[in-house]
């Protein structure tokens, strides 16, 4: 049962910066995350900020020009039943009927999804660990069959987020406030790989809070997807996901955004994979050279060293399904 | 464990009391309720919410407990400080070792070996340290965690592989390899061996898998001056009264224990918990009844396992497909306190399939993790795994059709029961036959593969249950009322199997009453008769002729005193729906309600008692699964289309709930075969790390197929018991996990040994990155 | 023996009533947590937001149409409030951390996990349990489906896979079996049941339909 915390429920936004300025202090959105959390110890929290009342922080809209904008508290089931995502932004609406079970889906929200901490059992669990202040990486000489082949150094985690992926891949930026003011940056740059600082996912200074995102209009053309792999049919985490946003025109690839999930401290994008694409025709020679470079450099460790023909074939079989045309 | 000693109970079954010999029923020929999809009695309890479980119960001044267990895999407790815990807002008391009531013996050994409720030498990361009673079950967990416990953390060793290496740290005293038993040996297996055409030897090993039932494990405790009321969340009241009474040290007569619903057990709730006798100590302590549910952590760690099992098995075959040898080793842990590591695995090796040269030896060995406890057909998932995946390779090497080479070696006779008893009926031909005509077997092998990287197959397995047939001890009561309504009164749980319902039926069949007339009372030790826990398969069995005893006593005294009235010999009478009726003149009948004698006595109660099975044969169900599965041998995500289940477990009770069951057995051996495993950190703190219904995966409704057919196989078996029923709920998840391996061979050409096929062993094996076991030759 | 006799509580003989059950916890609830907020020096939070560690605010969830007053913990889920508080204990407990859904209720229609639900979140909202879904004494169409294509087995799982049947359909009035499925794939069943339940779940959506 949850440690007690003070709780306070902000009416606005400046009011919750306010809030989340302190020692301590943890927003709570939807609160799949943040439960779960308080409930293995991740983190102290002293205090819970809840945005419960913060209407501007919620709703899908569409610009004129076709731009999404989704609000923090977005849950992550509206994002997937939201008709102009459906259509538009379909890795986007994959991505999310994919997270977790349909009932987290009804609680969890896009900003809480952006932000989740790891799902390593020795961060959730009983252990010293780096990302938490310690000196050990308990996956890297342990169970680590679940942990990344990219990106890691003092720490191994994978990125648990599917939202992210598919973000990037359709190029969204995020909006960020905090007692500095307001910035907003491509989401590719939200995130934190180990080697720059292996205690934080994201680029969040103390006391600020994502507001919202926003995706562009999808150029004529694009195909987006998000294909998961995992153990199980739902709950699961990505062994390893693909999100991918291409364009072809008259046959050749016009533009390509491929971001790996599961593999990495960060979603993983692949611009080597994606500049073998640029101007070429799709065909198997092509996606056989693309999944061999997709894995090139990768650096599994003693158990999931599976994860470097799981990608490949991820690969192969979103880019086969691409219609050439 | 011997094969027919019942897993569930522990110590010396009762005697049973036997009425004096007297006519036996002739089996039902054509029957109304029985055998027909009848709704369950307690449907509305469960679809409505208003069933209350045990963990359901709330009485007034209730406190809530929580257990403080071991973090640590191997330590002593050295001190235990609840100073700064008793001071918590509303905390009642606190229990830790020394304290009254708390030396209880715990966890018997050999040698003498004894632990205790509270024993300061943890063992495993669970072991229970101290236990708190809060007015708030958030209070509760507040002061557990205010504790302060000074550990001696000691080394520990939580694979079997390290555990035997020189040097390792000792688990128990005398060494963590435990003393072998014989080995089980018939005729001459290198002799087999010599005489087979075929010779293969793989190395198998299935997951360490966590029974984890739905409801948690758990009760609630509360005394009336010296007798003491307990609800708790188990398989078996009888056997939770024993324990609590031995442990207490009180009368029998004093503890009453209530279990009638109960969120699934599975083989974990077979006996009481440390739970069961620390809610009673903390209610005498505080005076006010006190709840103790463990949480999804503790029940992950401590509350039982199907042992890992390494499994390297020999066959020897001729060309003709008749078996030679078949030589296993059997290696697995049941933990710091349990010796149960390979309890039953060779099984289904040694019985199943004739084969005169037989070898099984089996190797325990102590850990440092959580108990093992029997969990739903102990030992035969995984002995099937092996021997299954064993005769379709060989099935493979002599170009013989899988079911062929099964059907080939059918047996008629136990093999490995002393004087080779027959089997009073096998139906595992049938289920072969007909399980493959019913799911088109010919036509789906013969299917070309389709040009993608999705590959599809079937597969097939067969197994049996070493138990099923039932036996005594078993009381039931049926008493009928002078409206002719009915009450059943039975000592077994319902565990989620329909025991009220098939009950019930069979109290309607018998006297005609219709089931929204018939009230069921159960496992409850106050007011319902004896009965062993519920498991094993064995409760249909065991009670469903004790039961139609019970309802024909009743028939025959309503006959008496009808043939009194009307002047008629008994033995002419019948019972048709509210009257009983002469045979040869329909004209001469008396309806219940006007049979005087019943009218004065106003209840008739029968009782009937199992009496044993024909002595010099034996009773098992069978049963026969094929699986349809699609490999993605991109990804490694193996996806299984249908199922098709064909049992032999005699007459079925109630097709609906026999459907239910298989089901439910085939949903389990997917979560074996494919997503099930715990995990450790072996090689660092030896803490479990799968320790949340997240990490231990067990299947959703994405993961069970939608299509899963049955084709039941009676045998007509009607010689053994008064019904001819035999059990089903563990024969159910058997071969299923084998069926889907075989499938992923027919699908892909990979033969996987190690169970859960996760898409990461199915990718290690598609990139050749397995290592060959020693003696595999490719392409088997 | 050194306790007193006790008043005996409505359940001593094991078989309450649902209704019992209500009568005799949810009479308390107001007066043991108005009691510990006393117990903590602190009265009862006006209006304001800003709560401290260990005291209580109050909340008002509307449980099956019902407006209940309480002063809650922020820190209590509502799967607590609505069991030990409220009586109401259809709604179960299977792991607390959103990863079974023993523990589904409706809120504001939605499917959701009462065990991931802050009490305090919960306010102002509308829940439904699965006592909810009862007319009287009568099964709803939902729960009707359950027990006609015997949809459970220990049936400990039972009211939250209603209440996802139940939040399916009432988005989806006619899901087809791929929907089903992904519909209920947030609540395990060990028991394993899923077949008969995916039968349920299309037979509840027929008795709906047909107004019944």
């Amino acid at each position: 049962m949850l440690r007690t915390f003070a709780y306070v429920r902000p009416a606005s936004v400046s009011e919750a910066l306010k809030q989340i300025e302190g020692r301590g202090a943890h927003i709570h959105a939807g609160g799949t995350d943040l439960v779960g959390c308080l409930r293995d110890g991740v983190f102290e929290a002293s205090t819970i900020v809840s945005l419960a009342k913060i209407d501007e922080l919620r709703g899908i809209a569409v610009a004129p020009d076709g731009e999404l904008r989704l609000g923090a508290l977005a849950t992550i089931a509206e994002i997937a039943s939201h008709a102009a995502v459906v259509e538009k932004f379909a890795a986007l609406s994959q991505a999310a009927s994919l997270v977790a079970s349909p009932q987290l889906r009804n609680q969890g929200t896009i900003g809480g999804n952006l932000c989740q901490r790891p799902r390593c059992w020795y961060f959730r669990g009983d252990y010293a660990c780096t990302r938490k202040g310690g000196d050990t990486c308990y996956a890297l000489a342990g169970e680590n069959q679940y942990h990344g082949i990219f990106g890691g150094g003092a720490c191994v985690i994978v990125h648990p987020s599917d939202m992210a992926p598919a973000l990037i891949a359709l190029d969204a930026k995020v909006r960020i406030v905090g007692p500095k003011g307001a910035r907003v940056i491509p989401l590719e740059q939200f995130y934190v790989l180990p080697e720059k600082d292996a205690t934080r996912e994201t680029v969040l200074e103390p006391g600020e809070m994502v507001l919202g995102v926003i995706v562009p209009a999808p150029p004529a053309g694009q195909k987006s997807g998000y294909r998961k792999v995992r153990a199980r049919g739902s709950w699961d985490f990505a062994m390893a996901g693909l999100a991918h946003a291409v364009t072809m025109k008259a046959g050749r690839v016009a533009g390509a955004r491929l971001v790996l999930s599961g593999v990495a401290p960060a979603p993983w994008r692949l611009p080597a994979v994606e500049k073998l694409l640029v101007g070429q025709k799709l065909d198997p020679a092509l996606i056989a050279r693309a999944a061999a470079a997709a894995v090139a450099g990768a650096a599994p460790l003693g158990h999931n060293g599976y994860k470097v023909p799981l990608v490949r074939g991820l690969i192969e079989e979103v880019l086969g399904g691409i219609p050439p045309v | 464990m011997k094969d027919d000693e019942l897993y569930f109970w522990n110590g010396p079954l009762p005697e049973t009391q036997a009425p004096a010999p007297g006519p036996v029923p002739e089996p039902w020929d054509e029957t109304t309720v029985v055998g027909k999809p009848v709704i369950r009695i307690d449907a509305y309890d469960r679809v409505s919410g208003s069933a209350q479980y045990p963990s359901d119960v709330r009485l007034a001044d209730m406190l809530h407990a929580a257990v403080l267990s071991c973090p640590h895999a191997h330590a002593m407790v050295r001190k235990v400080d609840t100073s700064a815990a008793e001071k918590m807002p509303g905390v009642r008391a606190i229990l830790k070792d020394g304290d009254v009531g708390t030396n209880v013996p715990w966890f018997a050994g050999r040698g003498g070996f004894s632990s205790r409720l509270f024993d300061p030498h943890c063992r495993y990361q669970g072991d229970e340290v101290a236990v708190v009673a809060a007015d708030t079950i958030y209070q509760a967990w507040d002061a557990v965690r205010a504790i302060k416990v000074d550990y001696e953390v000691l080394p520990q060793v939580t694979s079997v592989a390290d555990a035997l290496k020189p040097g390792a740290p000792a688990v128990r005293d005398g060494g963590n390899a435990i003393p072998p038993g014989k080995p089980y040996v018939r005729g001459d297996v290198e002799a087999g061996f010599t005489s087979a055409d075929v010779v293969i030897e793989h190395t198998f090993t299935t997951p360490c898998e966590l029974q984890n039932a739905m409801e948690l494990h758990g009760c609630v405790a509360k005394w009336d001056g010296p007798r003491l009321t307990i609800w708790e969340s188990t398989q078996g009241v009888f056997g939770v009264q024993t324990g609590v009474a031995r442990a207490l040290n009180i009368p029998l007569a004093n503890i009453r224990v209530i279990g009638h619903y109960m969120g699934g057990g599975f083989g974990a709730k077979l006996s009481a918990g440390k739970y069961s006798v620390l809610a009673p100590l903390l209610a005498r302590k505080t005076g006010r009844p006190v709840r103790l549910f463990l949480s999804r952590e503790q029940v992950c760690l401590s509350m039982g396992n199907r042992p890992a099992n390494t499994i390297t098995l020999k066959a020897g075959v001729k060309k003709d497909g008749s078996l030679v040898a078949l030589q296993s080793k059997t290696v697995g842990s049941g933990g710091a306190y349990s010796e149960g590591g390979t309890g039953s695995v060779d099984f289904v090796i040694r019985e199943l399939y004739a084969c005169p040269n037989v070898q099984c030896e089996n190797a325990n060995v102590f850990t440092h993790a959580g108990p093992e406890r029997p969990f739903r057909a102990p030992g035969h998932p995984q002995g099937a795994w092996a021997l299954e995946i064993m005769l379709d390779a060989l099935a493979v090497k002599i170009g013989m059709d899988p079911i062929a080479l099964r059907l080939k070696n059918v047996t008629l006779v136990s093999q490995t029961r002393s004087g080779n008893p027959k089997y009073t009926s096998t139906g595992f031909a049938d289920c072969l036959t007909k399980g493959a005509e019913a799911f088109g077997w010919a036509a789906a092998r013969a299917r070309k593969p389709a040009p993608s990287h999705i590959r599809r197959g079937v597969g097939v397995a067969g197994g049996m249950w070493q138990g099923g047939g039932g036996s005594p001890p078993a009381t039931a009561i049926v008493k009928l009322f002078a409206d002719g309504s009915a009450n059943l009164n039975m000592g077994a749980s319902d565990i989620g199997c329909g025991t009220k319902t098939w009950g019930a039926q069979i109290v309607a069949e018998e006297l005609g009453v219709p089931m929204d007339r018939i009230s069921v009372e159960h496992a409850d030790t106050g007011t319902t008769q004896f009965a062993t826990p519920s498991g094993g398969s064995k409760t249909v069995p065991t009670e469903s002729p004790a039961i139609r005893s019970a309802a024909i006593e009743v028939k025959q005294q309503l006959y008496a005193m009808a043939a009194e009235q009307l002047k008629l010999p008994a033995t002419d009478l019948e019972l048709r729906g509210s009257e009983v009726v002469s045979k040869s003149d329909a004209t001469k009948k008396v309806a219940l309600g006007q049979i005087q004698a019943f009218g004065r006595r106003g209840l008739l109660v029968g009782i009937g008692y199992r009496v044993p099975n024909p002595p010099g044969s034996v009773v098992n169900p069978f049963g026969v699964q094929f699986a349809e599965v699609e490999v993605n041998t991109k990804t490694g995500e193996i996806k299984v289309l249908r199922f098709l289940a064909a049992h032999d477990s005699g007459r079925v009770l109630n097709p609906k709930m026999f459907h239910n069951q298989l089901i439910g057995g085939i949903t389990m051996g997917i979560g074996f075969g494919l997503t099930e495993d715990r995990v450790m950190d072996d090689r660092q703190l030896g803490k479990l790390l799968t320790v949340s219904l997240h990490d231990y995966k067990m299947p959703t409704a994405l993961d069970a197929p939608a299509d899963k057919t049955m084709v039941i196989v009676d045998p007509q078996d009607r010689a053994f018991s008064n019904t001819g029923a035999k059990g089903v709920g563990e024969p159910a998840t058997i071969p299923t996990a084998p069926a889907i391996a075989n499938a992923v061979f027919n699908a892909t050409g990979l033969r996987l040994t190690d169970a859960p096929m996760s898409p990461a062993r199915v990718l290690s094996a598609i990139a050749g990155q397995k290592p060959a076991p020693a003696g595999q030759k490719r392409g088997e | 023996m050194d306790h007193e006799e006790r008043d005996k509580p409505a359940a001593a003989a094991g078989g309450v009533s649902r209704r019992g059950f209500i009568t005799s916890v949810g009479s308390g609830a107001i007066g043991v947590a108005a009691a510990s907020a006393l117990v903590q020096g602190a009265p009862p939070q006006a209006q304001a937001e800003a709560v401290k560690a260990g005291d209580v605010s109050p909340v008002a969830l509307t449980v099956n149409g019902r407006t209940h007053k309480l002063l809650v913990e922020a820190r209590w889920s509502l799967l607590h409030v609505l069991r030990d508080h409220l009586g109401l204990t259809g709604t179960k407990v299977g792991c607390e951390r959103g990863e079974c859904g023993a523990c589904t209720v409706l809120i504001d229609g939605k499917a959701r996990y009462a065990c991931m639900t802050l009490a305090v979140e919960a306010d102002g909202h509308d829940i439904t349990t699965v006592e909810g879904l009862m007319s009287g004494e009568e099964l709803g169409p939902t729960q009707r489906a359950f027990a006609e294509e015997d949809a459970f087995q220990c049936g400990y799982c039972t009211p939250g896979q209603v209440m996802a049947a139940e939040g399916l359909l009432r988005a989806n009035p006619s899901p087809d079996l791929d929907q089903i499925r992904h519909g209920m794939a947030g609540n395990i069943c060990r028991c394993g049941a899923y077949a008969h339940i995916f039968k349920a779940v299309a037979k509840a959506a027929d008795l709906k339909r047909q107004g019944r």
